[in-house]
């Protein structure tokens, strides 16, 4: 019958749409692009005709966008003055480490363009993806402001031990801070062991959370019950990391008690932590960037009698850096990009304590007079560390095996200690 | 009788405060400052993350892509689910149960699994990161939901005034046009809701197949909670409730007018 | 086969098609053929994941939270939809709540939950100004908390609104002429309610409850926001493995998909089968 066929035909229309669209994404089969040496051929050209290929790109560049001035630093300081210096458009796009190298992994297997020109990356992210040949390069060497680099500093010419190698150019460097709030610790503890001791004084006013900064509080007990980051260095080395990590193991299981919740369960990330912190459900809070406390008080995130606190045990500093992917559509841009962020302005204004306040990685004695007095800044704000007690405590990281190590036995031994393995 | 009437109101009085007071929670929450333990009441009040919102900031090109895409989601979840449900409905024995099973695969297999095993295809395919990319990827459950709402409903169609329209020689277009649909104003109306619904809340496979460049509002949502700024997220989830309950009224409010009008 | 069969059958295929490559393309990295974390394991990579304690306490934990939920909600949908089933006006006013918190996503629900349960939240705020309690320790853990109590009442708060509007459809389509014949049967209200009404809406609401229930053992945001760090939900511990720090462990996570999959399937598989009994007891 007509009518019948009629509606075989709806139905057909229906799942004729669903087929292509099956149709469409079964196509699975990925093509093996060879890593294009883009970026590390621009690198050899001189800067001017890299500026003349960067005019009218577009960069995309994959990001933490988790804090507002971060975001108000690249969205309104840096994206205007790079249309209006060199014809840059910027596109700031959300992504962390691991997602990160997810994409890029799969990019490759689909042979797909690239998403992303720029990428913020270090330590662990910059191991995976060098390991992987998911970057392009050499090319932080051939910056012009590279000069200005403070490539002296341990902390600064590493990447968690590594080599950047030129795949990728510093831009930023943080340090790790516990946060205490002086209305309720006029006076805190200001070593692991005096740390301990008000935990077991003070029961479930602590805790630490489960993602990186909860990791770097681990590595700190690490180097201060290990004898010093100095036993850590040079390249992972599972003995010393035995005897380290049980150090650090016992110290839990001797405190964990006393942490918030019994030490059952703990806060999944930092924004967790804070939250728990301003609503005085624990004592203290923790941040992997010094200047924490001045801009989330700012946002109202954390009490007005939140001060940052410098273990004297030492304080972990890294340095973040910017990657360019192997298969980047803007290499060019993307340079130009790497290269206006090392400049002593965007340095500074990047430094700004009312802003995102991060530290720089450029050489007071490499700069030009002019530029060099306006880096010093001394602040009467208790929510600053001066910048010599920063130096004074600071200690770099060390291979990233430790903290893959430290993370993973932290994660069977301590957070699902009530499973037998 | 009257025994009866107390019960009824405080259980609508629950009702209503259920449904109401997470609301109002979270608008104090947009507009709190400070707002720590053991305040009951924000010490102080701003309005910036709202003015954010509606000075074309973060928040506000998130919502035009979210409302872009559910709408979209919606029809085209409608368009397909219609037809496929039918289909479904026609099948008896076993091969009813396999139809009804694979309907209910898209809206089984959690959009996690869906969107991680999608993305090298929609990335091979040059959609991922693309809106278009996204649409398609919400349309798979929303269809999906869809076509098992008009299973349901076609299952308990009596097919007789169709029947009857075509042996009094109506085509079977106008067959669809003139009895059909106007029969099922309310069920389209629905299924247009659920597949607005369900794109309008989509995590997972935005994020996956979006690949970061393409920003909804839940996602926004879930950044600003992720990043601890509890008022842009508080402000975010009210905008997500606003347009969403909008709609739901909107969808009501049109089906009931015409089903006022005479066939 | 009819022509209607094969219409239903390619309009089935057409719809799962992009549903199966998804898993396809997740089996073959949980092999480790493919996607991050490829390492050719094979098989073993299975095995492993699968022997880990972490995995299945997860899986039951899930399970649990989505199984409390679901049965709350139904309970509740249930009374209301019989309460509230007339013309009058109090019954729409009441239909109208109860459906409001359908397109409030659950992501917004759980902030809630957490603003108002937590220890600190409000409810904490409001008996610490009454004095019943002295600080955010005092209060009873209703987030991050092993039983999952805040998460479970989030999601059944939200599953409420579904299956209430599932069931009021329910009620007014089907319910009406059985349940009065069977009064004027001289059947007793709770019996009628047993007997007829009861019956009907579990037929009607079995799919939605099936849905909901699948949903709310994979559902990620609300659980991210409010459930405790051990036993770690499969949702969660899927994402913690699938941006884990060792690459190669990243292939994990599609395992773990997988379980979550599988699991949703079995509940359509066991809708599936329960429908059919019923099936063959109708006429």
């Amino acid at each position: 019958m007509v009518s019948r066929l009629r509606l075989k035909e709806r139905g057909g229309a229906g799942s004729g749409l669903f087929s292509c669209i099956a149709v469409a994404l079964a196509l699975t089969v990925g093509c093996h692009t060879p890593p294009r040496d883009a970026a590390a051929g621009l690198a050899r050209l001189p800067w001017d005709s890299v500026l003349a290929r960067a005019k009218g790109n577009t960069v995309v560049w994959r990001m933490w966008r988790g804090d507002p001035s971060v975001n108000a630093f690249v969205d309104r300081w840096v994206g205007p003055r790079l249309k209006e210096r060199y014809g840059i458009t910027l596109i700031a796009v959300e992504g962390q480490g691991p997602e990160i190298v997810n994409q890029l992994v799969v990019e490759r297997e689909a042979g797909s363009s690239g998403s992303a020109d720029l990428v913020w990356i270090n330590g662990e992210s910059f191991g995976q993806l060098r390991r992987e040949n998911l970057l392009d390069g050499p090319w932080a060497g051939s910056l012009p402001n590279g000069r200005y680099v403070d490539s002296s500093s341990s902390i600064i010419a590493r990447d968690f031990e590594q080599d950047p190698a030129g795949y990728e150019s510093p831009w930023g460097r943080v340090q790790f801070t516990l946060i205490y709030d002086s209305a309720r610790t006029p006076n805190p503890p200001r070593t692991v062991a005096a740390l301990g001791e008000w935990i077991l004084a003070h029961p479930g006013r602590f805790t630490h959370d489960q993602q990186f900064t909860g990791t770097t509080f681990l590595m700190t007990l690490l180097y201060a019950l290990g004898g010093g980051v100095g036993q850590y260095q040079g390249g992972f080395d599972s003995l010393r990391y035995a005897k380290g990590s049980a150090l650090v193991f016992q110290w839990l299981e001797r405190h964990r008690t006393a942490f918030w919740r019994k030490g059952e369960t703990y806060p999944s990330g930092v924004a967790e932590l804070h939250r728990l912190f301003a609503n005085r459900e624990v004592d203290f809070s923790m941040s992997y960037n010094q200047n924490e406390a001045l801009a989330k008080v700012r946002q109202g995130v954390l009490p007005a009698t939140a001060r940052p606190l410098l273990l004297e045990d030492g304080s972990i500093a890294n340095t973040h850096f910017l990657g360019i992917p192997f298969n980047a559509t803007h290499p060019a841009g993307a340079l130009v990009v790497a290269n206006f962020l090392l400049s002593p302005e965007a340095q500074l204004e990047k430094q700004r304590p009312d802003g995102w306040a991060d530290g720089t990685v450029l050489a007071r004695s490499r700069l030009p007079p002019e530029w060099a007095a306006r880096f010093d800044w001394s602040s009467e704000d208790p929510r600053v560390l001066s910048p010599d007690s920063l130096a004074k405590y600071a200690r770099p990281e060390v291979s990233p095996g430790y903290r893959e190590r430290l993370s993973a036995d932290w994660r069977a031994r301590i957070r699902h200690a009530g499973i037998e393995k | 009788m009257t025994g009866r009437l107390p019960a009824r109101t405080v259980l609508l009085a629950a009702l209503m405060l259920s449904a109401l007071a997470p609301l109002g929670l979270l608008l104090v929450a947009s507009l709190g400052r400070g707002w720590f333990f053991p305040a009951l009441f924000p010490p102080s009040v701003t309005l910036e993350s709202w003015g954010d919102a509606f000075r074309g900031g973060r928040m506000a090109v998130a919502l035009w892509t979210s409302l872009g895409l559910a709408v979209c989601t919606g029809l085209a979840g409608a368009a397909v689910g219609w037809p496929v449900g039918r289909a479904l409905a026609d099948l008896r024995g076993w091969p009813r149960h396999l139809g009804a099973a694979a309907a209910f695969l898209p809206v089984a297999v959690p959009p996690v699994a869906l969107a991680t095993g999608l993305q090298i295809s929609a990335l091979a395919v040059g959609v991922a990161g693309t809106p278009g990319g996204v649409f398609l990827s919400h349309l798979i459950p929303a269809a999906g939901y869809a076509a098992l709402y008009f299973l349901g409903v076609f299952t308990l169609f009596d097919r007789r005034i169709e029947d009857e329209a075509r042996t009094l020689g109506a085509r079977p277009r106008t067959v669809l046009w003139r009895v059909t649909l106007p029969m099922m104003r309310r069920e389209v109306g629905q299924a247009f809701l659920l597949g607005f619904l369900v794109s309008w809340a989509q995590v997972a496979t935005t994020l996956v197949i979006g690949g970061g460049r393409v920003r909804t509002l839940p996602l926004e949502v879930f950044a600003y909670l992720q990043a601890g700024q509890d008022r842009y997220a508080a402000t975010g989830a009210l905008l997500l409730v606003i347009p969403a309950l909008l709609m739901l009224g909107a969808v009501q409010f049109a089906v009931e007018r015409a089903e006022a009008t005479p066939l | 086969m009819t022509a209607a069969s094969r219409r239903g059958l390619l309009a089935a295929f057409a719809v799962s098609l992009p549903v199966l490559v998804g898993v396809g393309y997740s089996t073959l990295a949980s092999l480790g053929l493919t996607g991050p974390g490829a390492a050719g394991e094979g098989s073993a990579r299975i095995a492993r994941v699968l022997g880990e304690p972490v995995v299945w306490t997860g899986l039951a934990w899930s399970l649990w939270i989505a199984a409390a939920s679901t049965a709350l909600a139904t309970a509740a949908a249930v009374v209301v939809a019989v309460l509230f089933r007339g013309g009058a006006r109090s019954d729409r006013v009441a239909r109208l709540f109860a459906v409001l918190p359908l397109p409030i996503p659950h992501l917004a629900a759980a902030v809630a939950a957490l603003l108002l349960l937590g220890q600190s939240g409000l409810l904490a705020r409001l008996l610490t100004s009454l004095d019943l309690l002295t600080g955010p320790g005092d209060m009873p853990a209703l987030v991050y908390d092993r039983p999952g109590v805040g998460l479970i009442l989030t999601l059944a708060w939200k599953e409420f609104a579904f299956l209430a509007l599932v069931a009021f459809s329910v009620v007014a389509t089907r319910g009406g002429r059985l349940e009065e014949v069977a009064r004027t049967l001289g059947a007793r209200p709770l019996a009628v309610f047993r007997r007829v009404t009861w019956p009907l809406l579990w037929r009607g609401l079995l799919p939605a409850v099936v849905a909901v229930f699948v949903f709310a053992a994979n559902t990620y945001e609300a659980t991210a926001v409010l459930a405790p760090s051990d036993p770690l939900a499969l949702p969660l511990l899927t994402l913690e493995r699938y941006t884990d720090a060792d690459l190669v462990r990243r292939g994990d996570a599609f395992v773990l998909v997988l379980l979550g999959t599988a699991v949703s399937l079995l509940a359509v598989a066991a809708h599936e089968w329960t429908r059919g009994r019923w099936d063959r007891l109708e006429p």
